[in-house]
């Protein structure tokens, strides 16, 4: 019998033939009822070509004629990629008069609709079968949609995480709360996976209700902005304020905890009795003379407190080309700690701006005993 | 089932093999009768290569302590290992050819023999701690320093080494006692010079990159990471000259990067010492050495230090005289260069890559015995041993002499410094007045 293509244009002329009719007896129009003729005479044709030629021939009771008719192909499925194509171009053409990220972004959507365009339209002519044809996309593109797909997933939970975390008021409510929700992960863990009659539907909405608590709570986090997060200043802040005292600056908050990279360090101590004493790397004992350290050079030096009080270890430099700050200083080293200090001897110290300073030295605020000369040749 | 693969498989195989033995004679059948021949040449190229004399970096000739004593572990080591080869090696090829396929039918299929398994097992693992045991043991005597006599400082760059020698608490630089100056550090480069049979402890770190010390000939190889003091002994009964080479690809100039150890009899030593430490004379006034001590002021030492040079020009006024002080942190990307107070009194320069004596000369110095090494080497360069021509060359364009990113310009991510010496566009007159100001150096 009729196919789908004759029953549409037959149908479409009937109903173009009752329209005229109707327009025709009741409107009285001239030009609408020629126009209504014409159509039904044009779409009358077009029926009357389908049927004599091919699709007159094909009759449901005969399969194989039936399934192999163009009139039967299946129809290409919905696809997003044009309109992604399209958000793409605007995108790019808005980064180019705005930001070159936003044009990256616009460009990186750009090729990955192409590609999936490209995938999506050959995949469908690949064989007959729609079944077949989707599985042959899938395993074509899975390889790379799927980790992209998964970084992207990650990347928005992190960000949302790390949103929440920075938002919470205060250092001590951000250990809480990452506590608490672990606790609750690993409680949820525990209970699914002790429930063996858990189904999948279920395991997907509580994944897809916590995304949700996530993001939102990283969204309201991030509009609400990061809590004000204190600066550490550095013992060169307070050099450059020549505050290389005695006393405790907010520096030297928990100095010893940041030391590391302890070996092969040339180590400066200050020995009870309120002496400077140093041994390098290959040193049997404490030596008490001159020091003798490489010029333009890094020298990495562990200071080592000895005594009963907090100390810190300074020492005097010329101001080199570049401006730096003539005096550095180790932080403020509780008793038995030690603490990292670099220096670096840009001039010798035969050199006249060191000649007049005394040389080299280093000392320790406080302990005038304390007083080390450093050889820079 | 077998017998039917069998089949399949000798046809296919011998009609395969008929193939392309064919092919092979027929379009190169000379070609073939060769190869023997050219195995034999270059494994007799390599096994003579074993026999070469002047080799001064060969680790089978220990002029060290500690190089002796990787020298016997070495030797056990690699005869077994040769052993075990010769053992494993022949075995394949006896496996190979007598149980080739020539036809014959499948030989029946077994699985597991327990005895060989364990024997496989055990006797890698009873050669393997045979050889950890006197390996382990190497290792932590090449570590020891507790008996250390001298400290030098060694300092790695693109592309030299510096030596700054230690004043100890005593006064004493290696436990020698300047005879008449004070003691005060010295700072050399390229060479190395260490008192005979002295135990010394080399203290190593780089200013740029990581760079490997080694004198194969003293001791093992060592790192030097810039930020990290390392240490290496070295030490040697025999005077004489040990060179060695960066062992740590460190650049575009990295197989530049040489240096050389002097071991030098303790009276030797004691000159050499005094002789550093001397203070600095100038050139007389108006000779051609004069005009150089101008020029090095001028040309050279922002970067290169001479200790005690002054700059008196333009002044009549001693107390007027501005000691000159060299910056090189303000130019060279390592921040150093050479100290040069003593250039002529080494062999060497630019990294110890070109020899400031003549050929004939340099002979002299190293192949001389080890009663006459001393005087030889203290000699230094004189004007007629001077290798003028690769000297000159360094001056006119030291970047064509040796490759060093030394154009500035080419420098963005070093913010204009140079790494080694640029081109300075010195004249030929300027070159000669620098030749005759260096050859007074020592």
């Amino acid at each position: 019998m009729f196919t789908t293509g004759a029953k549409l244009l037959l149908g479409a002329t009937v109903a173009s033939l009752a329209g005229t009719v109707a327009y025709g007896v009741l409107a009285e129009g001239t030009m609408g009822t020629i126009g209504l003729v014409s159509a039904t005479v044009a779409l009358a044709t077009l029926a009357g070509i389908v049927i004599f030629t091919r699709d007159a021939n094909v009759f449901a009771d005969e399969p194989d004629t039936f399934d192999g008719a163009a009139a039967n192909a299946a129809r290409p499925g919905a696809s997003m990629w044009p309109f992604a194509l399209g958000l793409a171009a605007t995108t790019m053409t808005l980064g180019l008069v705005t930001y070159p990220a936003i044009f990256i972004l616009g460009a990186i959507l750009f090729v990955a609709g192409i590609a999936e365009w490209i995938l999506q339209a050959w995949s469908e002519r690949a064989s007959a079968d729609a079944s077949h044809n989707a599985e042959v996309r899938s395993r074509l593109a899975y390889t790379a949609e799927m980790p992209v797909a998964a970084a992207i997933g990650l990347g928005i939970v992190i960000y949302s995480f790390s949103r929440v975390m920075l938002g919470v008021p205060s250092k001590t409510s951000t250990i809480v709360a990452f506590s608490i929700v672990a606790t609750i992960v690993l409680i949820v863990g525990a209970i699914v996976g002790a429930n063996r009659s858990i189904t999948a539907p279920k395991i997907t909405a509580l994944f897809a209700v916590s995304s949700v608590v996530l993001i939102g709570g990283g969204a309201v986090s991030g509009l609400n902005g990061e809590r004000d997060i204190h600066e550490y200043e550095t013992t060169a802040y307070f050099a450059e304020k020549d505050e290389c005292g005695a006393e405790k600056t907010y520096a030297d908050k928990h100095a010893s905890q940041t030391v590391a990279g302890k070996a092969g360090s040339v180590e400066v101590i200050l020995n009870p009795d309120g002496r400077l004493v140093h041994r390098k790397p290959g040193d049997e004992v404490d030596r008490v003379g001159a020091m003798q350290l490489p010029r333009s050079n890094p020298n990495n030096l562990l200071f080592r407190n000895e005594t009963n009080e907090d100390r810190r270890l300074v020492i005097d430099l010329a101001p080199d080309y570049e401006g730096s700050p003539p005096r550095i200083c180790s932080m403020l080293v509780e008793p038995g700690g030690v603490q990292w200090l670099t220096v670096n001897f840009a001039v010798p110290s035969f050199a006249p701006e060191i000649t007049e300073i005394g040389g080299y030295r280093f000392q320790v605020p406080g302990v005038d005993t304390a007083d080390l000369e450093v050889v820079v040749p | 089932m077998n017998g039917h693969t069998n089949h399949d498989r000798t046809i296919w195989v011998g009609s395969h093999d008929a193939h392309t033995l064919d092919a092979v004679s027929a379009v190169n059948p000379r070609r073939r009768r060769r190869i023997p021949g050219i195995a034999a040449a270059v494994g007799a190229a390599i096994a003579l290569s074993a026999c070469a004399t002047d080799a001064p970096q060969d680790t089978w000739q220990p002029a060290g302590e500690n190089a002796q004593k990787i020298h016997d572990l070495q030797w056990p080591v690699f005869l077994t290992a040769g052993i075990v080869g010769v053992l494993v090696f022949g075995l394949l090829a006896v496996t190979v050819l007598r149980f080739r396929d020539k036809g014959q039918s499948m030989p029946e299929q077994t699985h597991g023999k327990p005895v060989i398994e364990y024997l496989f097992i055990a006797i890698p693992a009873v050669i393997l701690a045979a050889i950890a045991i006197p390996t382990v043991g190497v290792v932590m005597a090449l570590a020891d320093t507790d008996d250390t006599e001298c400290v030098i400082n060694v300092t790695g760059q693109q592309w030299w080494w510096e030596y700054d020698y230690e004043v100890e608490d005593d006064g004493t630089i290696c436990g020698f006692a300047p005879t008449a100056a004070e003691a005060a550090p010295i700072v050399t480069s390229g060479q190395l010079v260490i008192p005979a049979d002295t135990k010394v402890l080399l203290r190593g770190t780089s200013r740029d990159v990581i760079h490997s010390y080694w004198i194969p000939r003293l001791n093992g190889k060592r790192d030097m990471v810039p930020g990290r003091v390392h240490y290496l002994r070295l030490s040697s009964e025999t005077p004489g000259i040990y060179a060695g080479q960066c062992t740590e690809f460190c650049g575009l100039s990295h197989a530049n990067m040489r240096m050389e150890t002097i071991v030098l009899e303790p009276d030797h030593f004691q000159q050499w010492l005094d002789n550093e430490l001397e203070p600095y004379t100038s050139p007389e006034e108006g000779t051609l050495a004069a005009a150089g001590e101008s020029t090095f002021i001028t040309q050279c030492s922002r970067c290169h230090q001479v200790n005690g040079l002054v700059d008196d020009r333009g002044t009549d006024d001693p107390d007027d005289d501005t000691l000159v002080v060299s910056y090189p942190d303000q130019f060279v990307y390592s921040g150093a260069a050479p100290n040069l107070t003593n250039l002529m009194g080494r062999n060497t320069f630019a990294g110890a890559t070109f020899d400031l004596l003549t050929d004939e000369c340099r002979a002299d110095v190293w192949e001389a015995d080890p009663e006459v090494f001393g005087e030889r080497y203290l000699a230094g360069v004189t004007e007629d041993c001077l290798n003028e021509i690769e000297l000159r060359e360094w001056l006119r364009n030291s970047p064509a002499k040796k490759p060093m990113y030394a154009d500035a310009e080419m420098l963005t991510e070093t913010d204009g410094k140079t790494r080694g010496m640029p081109y300075l566009a010195l004249s030929e007159d300027q070159i000669d007045e620098l030749i005759a100001y260096l050859l007074e150096r020592k």
